[in-house]
């Protein structure tokens, strides 16, 4: 019934491999090699020197800090910054560079993991509403609105609350305030184009849905889905430090930068500036690193925008 | 009739409005593929012959519903296949090339990573050697610098060249036994449409594939196809061989249609 293929060569397993027409290329063997990359731009560079500089500060507090981060007393207190303390002393005498550095651990590490799981989640069940659409789409978006009855602050105070503090808890209403942003976002996206000639080529080629959904229509959404993450962990990071300075969340004591800035707040008025400035000065600084990258992700991952 | 590759039967169908009513679109479609032959399907826009052939392949709008009628390929009715021996067809048995190659191209993919993931879907294998088979098939539709072009993004890719890369995924990596044309050469250059029929008629007669070539382009048709299906609003008004149709058209739609094209002095 079917035709003979005359043409076993390119698709099937025949020995002539070669085209009669074609000189032999050595290039066909040789696997492809990596693609030109453009030279990242000025605000990923900058973006990126500050996140990694203050991922190693977190991992440097880990083994060696100027003065222990939690013990009262190293210097006296409220003592301006100095050559002995950096960045000064507190109002009961701890070193604040050295609670800087020990509160980056808190500050990055719960902005970075809960990011990560509202992405994850958030994308997965995005992609699946918007691609499938019907009942799906509407369970889905309808169960997930229920976090976006409130706003985020509010929702985290909340909740942080009830299920009492710790780093964990945190992380978990971080991820579940982000999760319905991504899913919108990641809807809508996947929505706009499922029905593109594409994602027709990709079905017409015998993909599971999954695999149109997913490896074909998710692709193209990498770009404002990432510009979006740095946002969301912008955004992250300056309510994790907002619950540290309503006194919410983590232990009073813990160098955070959040309950740092609300521990100095009184010396503001009377002149100990330092005591709120410098954490403050810290939570600008990744904020702003991680708007930077965002903007420059976005341009990275579409290749019309590549150079 | 043992030669038919593929027939559609009676076949019916109208779009579902959202109220529920339905509007009748394709009114007892008939035609017959033979095994072999390049037939090309002609109408105006809007006569029904593209949703003719998305049925084919399923991939029909969702509102396009099936009033009566059957379109069968080597005996089976493709219209009540379920999803998972759709998908055995799909792109396996028949393939198509969609009207704007530079869209049916996933954009942020290169051209050869698109050609080498469809060859593993449907071939195994490992990467590199499903590259090789990418840069292969480029080169047997005449892309200069297959390994090069392999790497380039579609918007790299001219509308001609990028017509010849879905030819090439189409005809050469899936390795279809029939081969849907849906308006190929629509929004070429003229010079470039004649390469590309040319290059279709030879991979067709080559490789023995089935095609049915979707138009509204006659002169194309004159001097390719075999046989020749004429639409006109949702009906067939002629099938025939294309010398009958082109020497002896019957039906006064099929004369018109002829006129316009400037082939034949009206």
């Amino acid at each position: 019934m079917s035709a003979p293929h005359i043409l076993e060569s390119v698709a099937g397993h025949d020995a002539t491999a070669d085209t009669p027409t074609a000189p032999p290329s050595p290039a066909v063997q040789v696997a492809v090699p990596t693609r030109r990359r453009a030279p990242l731009s000025w605000s990923m560079r900058i973006g990126l020197a500050v996140l990694v500089f203050y991922c190693a500060v977190a991992l440097l507090s880990l083994v060696w800090t100027p003065f222990d981060p939690l013990s009262p007393g190293v210097g006296e207190g409220y003592m301006p910054p100095s050559r002995e303390f950096l960045l000064g002393t507190d109002r009961l005498g701890s070193d604040i560079l050295s609670r800087i550095m020990a509160g980056a651990r808190y500050d990055l590490g719960i902005t970075l993991v809960a990011v990560t799981i509202a992405l994850v989640v958030g994308t997965i069940l995005g992609t699946i509403a918007g691609y499938y659409g019907g009942t799906v789409d509407i369970v889905i978006s309808r169960c997930v609105e229920v976090f976006q009855a409130f706003p985020g602050l509010l929702f985290a105070m909340l909740v942080v609350k009830a299920v009492g503090p710790g780093v964990l808890n945190i992380i978990l209403v971080m991820s579940f305030i982000g999760i319905p942003d991504y899913l919108r976002l990641s809807r809508a996206e996947i929505r706009s184009r499922r029905n593109w000639p594409y994602a027709e080529a990709a079905r017409m080629v015998g993909n599971r849905s999954w695999q149109v959904a997913f490896r074909h229509l998710l692709p193209n959404s990498a770009g404002p889905l990432l510009a979006f993450t740095s946002i969301n962990a912008a955004f992250v990071a300056l309510v994790t430090a907002s619950l540290g300075f309503l006194g919410l969340g983590l232990d009073p004591n813990t160098p955070e930068w959040g309950s740092m800035i609300a521990r100095g707040q009184d010396g503001v008025m009377t002149g100990e500036w330092w005591l709120s400035f410098f954490p403050g000065l810290a939570i600008l600084g990744m904020t702003g690193a991680f708007y930077l990258l965002g903007d420059a992700l976005s341009d990275l991952t579409d290749p019309r925008r590549r150079r | 009739m043992s030669d038919v590759l593929l027939s559609v039967e009676n076949f019916s169908g109208a779009f579902r409005a959202a109220d529920g009513r339905l509007t009748p679109v394709l009114h007892d479609v008939n035609f017959a593929l033979r095994t072999g032959a390049i037939t090309a399907v002609v109408g105006e826009t809007g006569s029904g012959k593209s949703l003719t052939a998305l049925s084919i392949l399923g991939i029909q709008p969702a509102t396009f519903v099936r009033t009566s009628g059957r379109i069968l390929f080597e005996g089976r009715d493709l219209l009540t296949l379920g999803a998972t021996a759709l998908r055995a067809i799909r792109g396996r048995r028949i393939s198509m090339v969609f009207q704007d190659a530079r869209a049916a191209m996933n954009p942020v993919f290169t051209v050869g990573q698109q050609l080498a993931e469809v060859f593993r879907l449907q071939h195994g294998g490992s990467r590199d050697a499903a590259m090789a088979k990418a840069i292969d098939a480029l080169r047997r539709v005449s892309i200069p610098e297959p390994e090069r072009r392999a790497r380039q993004y579609p918007h790299e890719f001219s509308g001609g060249m990028a017509q010849r890369a879905m030819i090439a995924m189409a005809a050469l990596i899936c390795r279809p036994t029939l081969l849907i044309l849906d308006e190929p050469t629509t929004g070429l250059d003229v010079t470039i449409q004649s390469e590309i029929m040319e290059l279709i008629v030879e991979l067709g007669r080559s490789a023995g594939l089935t095609a049915c070539l979707i138009t509204h382009d006659l002169g194309v048709v004159a001097e390719t196809c075999d046989a020749v299906v004429v639409m006109n609003a949702g009906r067939v008004v002629e099938t025939g061989t294309a010398e009958a149709i082109f020497t002896a058209p019957q039906h006064a739609y099929t004369r018109k249609l002829l006129a316009a094209s400037l082939l034949v002095p009206a």
